[in-house]
């Protein structure tokens, strides 16, 4: 569950609400209500505060830019699949830059070693860099459901499937990643 | 489970649509008994998993993966992460919003160059035209006539003066071509 929210009221009654146009004062209301829940769901990707503050900055940059400044119809679900694919963008380009400086081989070595199962943060990390690579209807899914909790009937609804299919997908994605972090076990 | 007698419907029938409570009761009573008969807890699944290296692989596999979703949805993020990530947001947005419709106009202006600006590509056609139509203005006006007369004039004014100061001989040798 996510935690309760800590309340900035002053911060949204003061500068904030001031620094934004009237008009685009719908966009600070959604960062209050739904600000939180994002944020929990980007430090579950990508576990790291700078990327988590650049890539919510980015949804939201692109909330205000979203049709010419017009509100989304469904604004829940644009924020987290915007968020979601925002992190994963950042993931990615962090896997790469990381392959770039080939420490890849070492990495393989290491996920053989049966003793690093119990390392929280090396699962965690090999989890994120797997999710990275699943196909995108996949990781969708998971995202959203798993690290953004959000239920079946909004992943369904965020992504325009049904909820038997954002259920199957899940399955899918289980069993994808558990082939992919368990290269050597799976046959 | 009482039986219907004849004639008599059921109260959900009748009233021609299903209660969502009663809907999810049942979905949730199938769900547990379809677990409980043919999902991981059933007695002969286990049984099978502790007999198939194979299946117990897939399924420690799967155990992973759920132990690390797990820790991810565990770590607990800085206190001050949700303040940070909404100041730098609102201040980008201040400033992108702020400067959407200088962009905007920007984006969508055209250069507007002066007509002496616009005129200029046609810059080195126009002095030639013109260099033509004064060389035809000028030879219309017999200028280029009046110059070869003077031309003329000259070459022979050169050579009576060298007629007279060097001879008859050298001025004809002198201006002969």
């Amino acid at each position: 569950m996510f935690d309760k929210a800590a309340t900035y009221d002053l911060f949204w009654d003061s500068a904030a609400c001031e620094a934004v146009d009237a008009s685009q004062r719908w966009i600070l209301t959604a960062m209050q209500r739904h600000g939180h829940e994002l944020v929990t769901m980007l430090w579950r990707i990508l576990g790291n505060e700078q990327d988590v503050c650049d890539a919510y900055q980015t949804t939201f940059l692109h909330l205000a830019h979203h049709d010419g400044g017009r509100r989304p119809r469904r604004l829940k679900p644009y924020l987290f699949r915007t968020a979601s694919n925002a992190a994963i963008s950042m993931l990615r380009r962090q896997m790469a830059e990381r392959k770039m400086l080939s420490n890849v081989a070492d990495t393989e070595v290491d996920a053989r070693d049966p003793g690093r199962d119990f390392d929280a943060r090396y699962l965690a990390e090999t989890l994120r860099r797997h999710l990275a690579q699943l196909p995108i209807h996949l990781q969708d899914v998971i995202t959203l459901r798993d690290l953004g909790e959000l239920s079946y009937a909004e992943v369904a609804r965020a992504l325009g499937i049904s909820v038997g299919t954002a259920r199957v997908y899940r399955c899918k994605a289980v069993q994808l990643l558990a082939a992919r972090m368990n290269p050597g076990e799976e046959q | 489970m009482r039986l219907l007698k004849h004639g008599e419907k059921t109260r959900s029938f009748d009233e021609g649509k299903a209660r969502p409570n009663a809907c999810k009761r049942l979905r949730a009573r199938l769900a547990k008994s379809l677990s409980r008969s043919v999902g991981p807890d059933a007695r002969w699944v286990r049984r099978h998993i502790a007999n198939c290296p194979r299946c117990r692989r897939r399924l420690v596999a799967i155990g992973r993966v759920d132990l690390a979703l797990r820790i991810v949805q565990s770590q607990t993020q800085p206190l001050d992460l949700l303040m940070r990530a909404n100041t730098a947001a609102v201040r980008m947005l201040n400033h992108s919003l702020r400067d959407a419709a200088h962009e905007r106009r920007l984006d969508e202006s055209r250069p507007e160059p002066s007509l002496l600006q616009r005129c200029r590509k046609y810059e080195n056609s126009t002095v030639n035209v013109a260099a033509c139509v004064a060389i035809l203005l000028l030879t219309k006006a017999g200028l280029f006539s009046s110059f070869h007369n003077a031309r003329t004039e000259g070459h022979q004014a050169m050579k009576q003066y060298y007629a007279t100061q060097a001879g008859q001989d050298l001025a004809d040798e002198l201006f002969q071509s």
